[in-house]
């Protein structure tokens, strides 16, 4: 799924501070499932705007932001949005993008989109393809350094790591360190012998 | 006519080599007279590449005033800022300066130094821009377009010295195939560490240089050892600059011992002082190492 994170609410009024009659669209996948774009945070958002003393014209949550068939599909959701002078999309950037190709009116985004991950036993789990277009996770181990080594090293770590942690976060593992224990878990740590030309992609 | 690098590399001697920054700024005057303190103690001086990340003079500026001085340089050249066009055309442009000695290393992340902000490059990693450049030996670029009068580089490249990091010591292989004639390692301070290092590689032909930087006080030691990659200064070391009266000393003393002992267990050293040279021929000396001219 898509990791975005919620902007600061302040932030968010500074960039509508010219923007009124605002609708607001959610989105019921990733951005839900993550609660930064779901119901609860819908609802929240048009209350804080209105608190603010924006008007809210109404809010709709199409089952994904990224997949909106066309301007008509939301109308049929909520009419509310023929009143609508500015779109909030609370979805990463291809929803964002997604919205403002079917509507005549400025699309802002509250949500800072971080990257290709997933949420596993209840957390996010972030950076974990960089969509480079050739898949060849399969000779990591299934751990991407392409997305989760900043380097994107195909050949091996940096000399930067100390115990264990990346060279750019100590608050996260190297993606080199991952690798290795899961390449030694299933028993194929021969596959770190292959080396990788400058024809590989790495982004 | 003098020996080269490359001459002194395929011989019996043991190398030293030493470290000097560019300057954070265009006058090399003080860059020069750092160099100047190690003539005639030193075989080469590798020339830093935006170390650590933080904007300096090119390395080939400072390079090519080091050669019209008469050192013997290695430059270094990090992936980190440059992609494959600016790297090999830079190497096109070193070789017709009389650059002849090169060491590759992947380069320190860009927000690690002062210019947080700037894009990272790594188009290439450490292994592919070794092999790329022996294929430039040949007389290729890495499209495949043939290069008139191509370079003939020496070829180093660096590693840490913990025999126990697998990925580590499997990059240290992936560097060797790809033909380099010396790798300079991180500084070391665990003699016993670097031994086993050395067992550990064993079947490797390719001179390994070992990095020693001086200790100046204990609280130094503490810091490099949780703050600096590959570094491991034993718990004996940081009590005896802890006892020392003159920690400088002291660390210079530390350093002569493990020049000593490093003698017996590989090719050369490479000294990385911090801050400038004042102190590396006395440390020499006191590792019973003789000037060379
Ligand atoms: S190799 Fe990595 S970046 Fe490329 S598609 Fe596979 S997981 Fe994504
Ligand atoms: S420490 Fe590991 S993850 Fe971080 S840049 Fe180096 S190799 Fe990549």
């Amino acid at each position: 799924m898509i990791i975005s994170s919620a902007k600061p609410f302040e932030e968010i009024l500074e960039i509508l501070k010219d923007e009124d009659d605002i609708f607001v669209v959610g989105c019921n996948a990733c951005a839900a499932k993550i609660h930064v774009g779901g119901e609860p945070e819908v609802l929240e958002m048009c209350q804080r705007l209105e608190d603010a003393g924006k008007h809210v014209v109404g809010w709709v949550i199409p089952s994904a932001a990224c997949s909106v068939a066309s301007y008509d599909s939301l109308v049929e959701k909520n009419p509310a949005i023929k009143d609508a002078k500015t779109i909030l999309v609370m979805a990463c950037g291809s929803g964002v993008s997604i919205v403002a190709g079917v509507v005549d009116v400025p699309v802002y985004p509250s949500n800072d989109t971080v990257s290709l991950g997933g949420r596993t036993q209840g957390e996010v789990v972030p950076e974990l393809c960089a969509m480079c277009g050739e898949c060849k996770i399969y000779y990591f181990g299934s751990v991407c350094p392409k997305s989760l080594c900043p380097k994107h090293l195909l050949n091996g770590p940096c000399g930067g790591s100390v115990n264990g942690k990346c060279e750019i976060d100590s608050e996260k593992d190297c993606a080199w360190e991952l690798i290795c224990n899961r390449l030694e878990k299933i028993g194929r740590l021969d596959l770190l012998d292959k080396i990788w030309t400058v024809d590989e992609i790495t982004e | 006519m003098s020996r080269t690098f490359k001459d002194k590399l395929t011989s019996n001697d043991f190398l030293i080599t030493a470290e000097v920054s560019p300057p954070k700024g265009t006058d090399l005057a003080d860059m020069l007279s750092d160099a100047e303190l190690t003539r005639g103690w030193v075989d080469a001086l590798n020339v830093t590449d935006n170390q650590k990340a933080i904007m300096r003079m090119s390395p080939l500026a400072v390079s090519k005033a080091l050669l019209d001085g008469g050192h013997e340089v290695i430059m270094q050249l990090t992936c980190r800022d440059r992609n494959r066009l600016a790297l090999q055309s830079d190497l096109l442009g070193a070789y017709s300066m009389g650059i002849r000695n090169l060491c590759i290393m992947t380069g320190d992340h860009t927000t690690k130094g002062d210019h947080p902000k700037a894009r990272p490059v790594y188009d290439l990693d450490s292994v592919q821009l070794l092999s790329i450049i022996k294929n430039m030996h040949n007389g290729y670029d890495i499209a495949g377009n043939p290069i008139e009068n191509p370079p003939q580089f020496v070829l180093g490249a660096v590693t840490n010295t913990d025999p126990s990091k697998k990925a580590q010591m499997m990059k240290l292989r992936k560097k060797v195939k790809t033909g380099i004639e010396f790798m300079q390692t991180q500084a070391v301070y665990d003699i016993s560490m670097f031994e086993s290092f050395m067992e550990s590689i064993g079947d490797i032909e390719v001179p390994i240089i070992a990095g020693v930087i001086p200790l100046r006080s204990a609280n130094m030691a503490r810091f490099m050892n949780g703050n600096i990659p590959g570094i491991n200064v034993p718990d004996e070391i940081i009590e005896r600059m802890e006892a020392a009266e003159k920690p400088k000393e002291e660390g210079m003393a530390i350093c002569a011992e493990a020049i000593k002992e490093l003698q017996k267990l590989c090719r050369g050293i490479h000294l990385m002082p911090i801050g400038k040279h004042n102190n590396t021929p006395t440390i020499l000396e006191m590792a019973d190492i003789r000037k060379k001219q």
